[in-house]
């Protein structure tokens, strides 16, 4: 059997508020891919917001490290957020091309162990966000719940992900 | 033959100063090294480092970039004993949370060439106080041609990784 395997992939037929993967026993680590768009009227790129188990009290944080507009680079850091800031990145409909997809990639490593709050990582980017912005974008994040995660919820910061938009989730085995 | 290959997995029972996999095959292309991990050192940020083939001395230069408080930051360091600037969360951190670790080292076994790493690395935390969380990502040279065959990544400080911490390194292959 093979060591990683692709669980679900989502590909959005129609604009879609959010996505859900609940199907992930059997795995060491978890790692989500996104090609994915928003459609919040008058706004470039946004942030894919996360959480696990249904959980929406406040018991996400999240730092992250960014390049951005040509020479900029920045640090965010939050505590006690509803939901994971840090989960990607989405382009919108002020990025000038229509084709244009964000790009994640999410790897939450040992998400099953009942011993340890879940943490993740993620690294992202968008290229021309906005008219003229760029975004490269690495962070960390941690669900405060030793609970093993039995469920992710993906949605953009605002409005809908769009029609085109692709989430997959893949499974990686240790043994 | 598999793209993806388990070489080992450890899930540490009780304390340990490091993760260490001995003769690891030349037979992949390259080498994928995941961690979920967590030091006893009474700090926040938890430095670890990376060394190969249980050699030191002056065998490593690397360069990082990362963020521990709103402005990022970046460096270089040559002729180092090890490939350092790897953090995961420490003891001050909140209680039960550990680090994340990605290392990639291609061409791994190649006896032609000094051997690159890239690292990530993430020490969540619920503050948002300077120096008590960080994120970012190292790049290191190992300055030998020898092929890797020991993988060995430690605790940097002279504390252990505590229970619970994880580790799982892959062998990749590419295209026959």
């Amino acid at each position: 059997m093979a060591v990683i395997e692709a669980i679900e992939t989502v590909y959005l037929e129609l604009d879609t508020a959010s996505v859900t993967f609940d199907s992930l026993s059997g795995y060491e680590h978890l790692q989500i891919r996104v090609s994915g768009r928003h459609n919040s009227a008058g706004s470039g790129g946004r942030t894919i917001y996360l959480r696990f188990n249904g959980d929406t009290g406040s018991n996400y944080s999240s730092e992250s490290i960014q390049g951005y507009n040509g020479a900029n680079t920045g640090a965010d850091r939050y505590a006690g957020q509803a939901y994971v800031y840090a989960g990607g990145r989405l382009t919108g409909p002020l990025t000038p091309a229509a084709e244009n997809y964000g790009v994640s990639i999410i790897n939450i490593p040992d998400y099953a162990n009942a011993n340890k709050n879940t943490s993740m990582n993620q690294m992202s980017g968008t290229t021309l966000g906005y008219s003229s912005g760029t975004f490269t974008w690495f962070g960390g994040s941690v669900w405060d719940n030793t609970a093993a995660l039995t469920s992710v919820l993906l949605y953009p910061e605002a409005g809908s992900f769009v029609r085109g938009t692709t989430i997959s989730l893949y499974g990686i085995k240790s043994s | 033959m598999a793209v993806w290959n388990v070489i080992d997995h450890e899930e540490f029972s009780g304390s340990a100063t490091s993760y260490e996999k001995t003769s690891i095959p030349a037979s992949y292309d390259h080498l994928y090294f995941v961690a979920s991990a967590r030091t006893d050192v009474s700090t926040y940020l938890g430095s670890s480092k990376l060394t190969f083939n249980g050699i030191g001395g002056t065998s490593y230069d690397l360069t990082t970039m990362y963020a521990t408080t709103a402005t990022p930051t970046s460096g270089s360091e040559t002729s180092n004993d090890c490939i350092n600037y790897i953090y995961v969360a420490a003891n001050s951190v909140l209680s039960d949370t550990f680090g994340t670790v990605e290392i990639w080292v291609p061409n791994y076994a190649n006896t032609s060439n000094y051997k690159q790493v890239l690292s990530k690395w993430t020490c969540p935390n619920n503050s948002t106080t300077n120096s008590q969380w960080i994120v970012g990502q190292t790049a290191g040279l190992f300055m030998n041609t020898a092929a890797i065959n020991q993988f060995t990544f430690s605790e940097n400080t002279g504390g252990n990784f505590v229970q619970y911490s994880t580790f799982t390194l892959y062998g990749i292959n590419g295209a026959g």
